[in-house]
Order: C-alpha cells, then sequence, then structure tokens
C-alpha cells in the first residue's frame, strides 16, 4: 500500500491527469480539423484568473476554476471570429501571436506580479481536506494527510476526466458532433451541406479554450506558484504533441498521447534533459509515417475485430 | 526625432520583410506556412558569430556563409519534413505540425549547444561609424542592413520575373501538377524554392544579430513570429506585399517604442494580425483568390 500511495507516484498520477485534460482541450479543437496554438495561452488566463481570485478576492476555488475557464473561453472568442472565418492557417498564426501576447501583458501588468509571477496559492490538497475536516472527516485509516489530500485531488482530477470523456463521447454523437466531424473530413462539403462552418469552428475553439483554462486554473492550485514562463510557446507544443502522438480522432488518443509522454522523462532519466527535442523529433516523424497517430479509427476497429474472433472462439 | 525613428523603423522593417519573403516564397510554391523559418534565421545568426568570432573571417564573408549554410538546412528540411508528407495526400495541418517539430528541435538543440545566454559580435565586425545627415544619425551596420536587404530583394523581383528558373518557380506557384506537365522537373524547383527562402532567413539572422548585437537561441521564434504578421498583413505568398509589409510592421514597432509603450513593442505584430484580419483578410496587397508573385 505505502508503494502504491508513494508520494512521489501520487504526484506523477496528478500530472498525468491534468497533461490529460489538456490533451482534450487541443482534441477539442482538432476535431474539427482546425490547429489552436495558444492552448497554452488560454491556460494561463485560466491560471490567473483563477489565482487571482482566489488570492486576492478570497473566492472558493470550486468557483474561482470554472470562471478561469469561462474567462479563457471569452477571450477565445475575439481571437477566434476572425481568424476561423478563413482558413485553418489563420488560426495556427492567430493563436501563435495570441500566447506570446499574453506572455508579454503578463509581464508587465502589475495585478499579475511581472516575472515574479503569483505564489502562495492554496493548493487544491489542503482546500479539500479542510472541507472535509469541517465535516469531522480528518483521516481515513492509516493514511497521512498528505496522502489524504493527494488521493483526494486524484479523485476530483479522474472525476473531471470522466465528466470530459463522457461529454465528448456524447458530443460525437449529437448533431454538433457530426457537423464537427463533417468540417474536419471537408469544410467546403460541410459548407454546401448548409452547416454554418464558422459557428461550428468557434464553438469547438471556444470549448477548447474553456477546458485549457480550467486545466490552467486546475495547475496554479497544485504547484501554489505560477509565473509567466510556465505558459510559453514549448509548453502549447507538448500538449500538441500529445494529440500528434496519441491521434485526434478519438478521445483516447490524446489521453494516451499526454500518458506516454508525461511517463517518458520520469522512466527514461536521460530522456527528461532532452524532452523538447523528442517532442520535436516525434513530431516529424509521427507525421511522415503515421500521421493519424497511434490510434485511430481503423486501429479500434482493428483490435475489435481480432479480439471479437478470439472470444468466439 | 521623427526622421530619426523613420530611419530606424525602416531598418528593422527591411530585416522583418527578408524573413517574410522566406515565408511567402514557400507559402506561394508549396502553399504551406513553415514554422521552421525562424530557427532557420536563428542558426543563419549562430553560423555568422561562429565564422566570424572562430575563423575570423571577415563579417561580409560571414554572411555569405551563413546563407549557404542555412540554405543547406532548408534543404534537409525539405527532404526530411516536408517531401515524405507530400508523398501521400494528409490533413493540411500535417506540413505545419512537421514544421513546428522541426522548429522545437533546432530551437532546443541550440540551447544545448550555445547555452541560453546571448551572443555578441566582437566590437570590430563592423566599426560603429555614424554618419549626420542632417537631422537623421544613422550608423554603419544600419547602411550595411538596409543596402542588403533591399539589395537583395530588388535582386529577388527581378530575378522571379525575368529568368528562366525564376518563371519556373512562378508557374510551380500557380500548380504543381501543371508545371510538372510543362515538363518542369517540380521537385527541383521546390528544393530550390526552400533553399532560397532559407539563405535569406539565413543573412536577415546575421543582419538581425548585428544590430542589436545580441544572439540567442531564443530569437527565432519572436522573429518568426513578426515574420508570420507580415505575411498575413502582405497577403498569403505576396512578394511586394511581405516587402512592403515588413517595412510597416518595421515602422509601427519603432514608433510605439518611441512614443510611449515600450513593454508592448512584441504586441504589435499580434494587434497588427488581429486587426487585418478583421478588415482585410486578404491582406493590404493580396487579391481575393490566387495570382501568386
Amino acid at each position: 500500500m505505502d508503494i502504491i500511495l508513494n508520494q512521489y507516484y501520487l504526484q506523477i498520477v496528478i500530472f498525468v491527469l491534468v497533461n490529460a485534460i489538456l490533451g482534450v482541450s487541443i482534441y477539442m479543437t482538432l476535431s474539427t480539423g482546425q490547429l489552436s496554438l495558444g492552448n497554452a495561452g488560454f491556460m494561463s488566463i485560466g491560471a490567473y484568473t483563477c489565482a487571482i481570485l482566489t488570492v486576492k478576492a478570497g473566492f472558493p476555488v470550486y468557483l474561482a476554476i470554472p470562471i478561469g475557464g469561462a474567462a479563457a473561453s471569452f477571450i477565445s472568442l475575439i481571437i477566434g471570429y476572425p481568424a476561423l472565418r478563413l482558413t485553418g492557417i489563420y488560426l495556427a498564426i492567430a493563436t501563435l501571436g495570441f500566447g506570446e501576447v499574453v506572455r508579454v501583458i503578463i509581464l508587465n501588468l502589475k495585478i499579475t506580479n511581472g516575472a515574479l509571477g503569483i505564489s502562495g496559492i492554496p493548493t487544491l490538497g489542503t482546500k479539500i481536506s479542510k472541507m472535509l475536516s469541517s465535516f469531522g472527516l480528518s483521516r481515513f485509516g492509516g493514511l497521512t494527510a498528505q496522502q489524504t489530500s493527494n488521493l483526494l485531488v486524484l479523485v476530483v482530477l479522474i472525476f473531471i476526466l470522466a465528466f470530459l470523456v463522457f461529454f465528448c463521447t456524447r458530443l460525437n454523437r449529437s448533431r454538433v458532433g457530426r457537423a464537427f466531424a463533417s468540417i474536419k473530413a471537408d469544410e467546403s462539403a460541410a459548407e454546401a451541406m448548409g452547416i454554418n462552418t464558422t459557428y461550428y469552428k468557434l464553438l469547438a475553439f471556444a470549448l477548447g479554450a474553456f477546458i485549457a483554462g480550467m486545466a490552467g486554473g486546475l495547475s496554479a492550485h497544485l504547484t501554489f506558484f505560477i509565473g509567466p514562463k510556465d505558459f510559453a510557446y514549448h509548453r502549447t507544443v507538448e500538449i500538441l504533441s500529445f494529440a500528434v502522438l496519441g491521434g485526434s480522432d478519438l478521445i483516447i488518443g490524446p489521453i494516451v498521447g499526454a500518458l506516454l509522454l508525461t511517463m517518458l522523462p520520469e522512466l527514461l532519466r536521460s530522456a527528461s534533459e532532452y524532452r523538447l527535442m523528442i517532442y520535436g523529433a516525434l513530431m516529424v516523424i509521427m507525421m511522415a509515417f503515421r500521421p493519424q497517430g497511434l490510434i485511430s479509427e481503423e486501429t479500434v476497429r482493428f483490435w475489435k475485430r481480432k479480439l471479437g474472433r478470439r472470444i468466439k472462439q | 526625432m521623427f526622421w530619426q525613428q523613420l530611419v530606424n523603423g525602416l531598418t528593422l522593417g527591411s530585416t522583418y520583410s527578408l524573413v517574410a519573403l522566406g515565408y511567402t516564397l514557400i507559402m506561394g510554391v508549396l502553399n504551406i506556412i513553415n514554422m521552421a523559418h525562424g530557427e532557420v534565421f536563428m542558426f543563419g545568426a549562430f553560423v555568422g558569430l561562429f565564422l566570424v568570432n572562430y575563423l575570423k573571417v571577415n563579417i561580409f564573408v560571414a554572411m555569405a556563409g551563413a546563407m549557404v549554410a542555412s540554405a543547406l538546412l532548408g534543404i534537409l528540411l525539405e527532404m526530411l519534413a516536408l517531401r515524405p508528407l507530400r508523398r501521400r495526400a494528409v490533413s493540411d495541418l500535417a506540413p505545419l505540425i512537421s514544421t513546428i517539430g522541426v522548429s522545437i528541435f533546432l530551437e532546443n538543440l541550440a540551447l544545448k549547444i550555445f547555452g541560453p545566454q546571448s551572443q555578441a559580435f566582437p566590437a570590430g565586425a563592423l566599426s560603429g561609424v555614424q554618419l549626420q545627415l542632417g537631422p537623421i544619425r544613422i550608423t554603419l551596420v544600419q547602411i550595411v542592413i538596409l543596402g542588403i536587404s533591399f539589395g537583395l530583394m530588388f535582386v529577388l523581383r527581378f530575378w522571379l520575373s525575368k529568368t528562366r528558373v525564376g518563371k519556373a518557380i512562378r508557374t510551380t506557384a500557380e500548380s504543381i501538377e501543371t508545371a510538372n506537365l510543362l515538363g518542369i522537373n517540380t521537385n527541383k524547383i521546390i528544393l530550390l524554392t526552400v533553399a532560397l527562402a532559407s539563405a535569406l532567413g539565413g543573412i536577415a539572422g546575421v543582419l538581425v544579430g548585428l544590430s542589436i548585437n545580441a544572439v540567442e537561441p531564443t530569437m527565432g521564434l519572436s522573429m518568426g513570429l513578426k515574420g508570420l504578421a507580415v505575411l498575413i498583413l502582405g497577403g498569403m505568398g505576396n512578394i511586394t506585399g511581405a516587402m512592403l509589409g515588413g517595412l510597416i510592421l518595421g515602422i509601427a514597432e519603432v514608433f510605439t517604442v518611441a512614443y510611449g509603450a515600450s513593454s508592448y513593442r512584441d504586441a504589435v505584430a499580434f494587434g497588427i494580425i488581429i486587426l487585418i484580419l478583421f478588415i482585410r483578410p486578404q491582406g493590404l496587397f493580396g487579391k481575393r483568390q490566387g495570382g501568386r508573385f
């Protein structure tokens, strides 16, 4: 039990989950065939909004995190509307520029504390433990306070991720999801079928920004410090590589990508030093040999058929 | 004051134009955005720096060396990251992602090799001579930058419109299939275009490194972003647009710094992108459809 509840392992699992949520955020935009390079920017808007609300205005965390997501989503509409009326390349450029501008603004504003960042953010774990102890549940048999709080955070994150997966699978079977898929397959054909492509692309983009903003708020409350450097362009590339490795056809793709790429530096110590170089090389190789990512709809169909036959025998 | 800032803006803008021309050439011929162009620019700056610092060559020789080395890097980029994607039908995003991969790889490779600190050209690379022309003070570095970038731009313009190879490039830009049918070796033309674009990026790297006297691995990202802003400002794949757009952005940035918000200088490019997308998405000099170069 002690090995499973090791502080270090719990921490890694928490990072995997946050990255998986970020993977879902880029999946959302990619599901209409658009590439957003502003996920780190939206994450930072979510993180700073959330941190400022809890540290300076005394908001409760469970309220501040969705507000952070909503702020990111609102800004995404301003960027997305002019860029998404055009083809995909414009969104990539506009969001790339946006990420840099957010960084410049955060560096210069007073409320974000410039380059020093915001520290002393209450962590999610202590908040939840406090809430529970007010109900008289301070300890679960034999666990230290630290373990309890980490486990609780884990449960919350798993719950959020499960909800997102549920939401996305339901969405894919709805009218909106089918509109997304048709835009991804062929934008002109979708438009000819009477689908308002700008509206649906904007919707997917804003949803992605909302999830990224929430993930930003969560990560601010997991690390108790945020600075402008945490959300640089590299973070976007990292998020993008989850979707590139895992595949962006199905929601499970970016989640698996996040799992593999977050575990990689932990398993291979020497890999952590060359992490970003590996991501870069991975992107080139994947695009050349398997642009649909590790898991595509075909992969799932193949394994279903193969496993199904074995069960029949 | 005004004229002085105008000269500074033109100098800065002419380097933006050079970088944007690289984007435009590749955009025009291959219809993709080379996200690694900023890192090619950074690579050129480091090659120039290496040649001047360690091999003690003349600065102009170093510029030529940087152009050649960047062109070779461009050829490598085309062979490894772009050609494999052209062989099979993939989505529009694939080359974008692939070149993002190259850019992040090159940036971190440079960080590993050279370290994060910025390095400077030695003091004697181009002596700090200043000329006084009426109200304007212009340094030798500025004259060299203006001369080389405008010279290169006009040579490129002439070369594309008058020579046989230039015509082949323009044909390929119209349609790769048609150019193939007309007996043009389009693979060769594409290779040449990417090499040319990268050479322009490389020499821009040396020029910018000289003018701000700092060469660092992260210089590619911000310059790449400005090149992209110029690309949108001037119109995708429009050469005149890239030249004039670069000058406009440079002047806009210098005036932003001179008249107030100096810390928001890097936000100007983004402001221009959003503004242009709202009011004139085809760019200042672009036509709505087709008509490249």
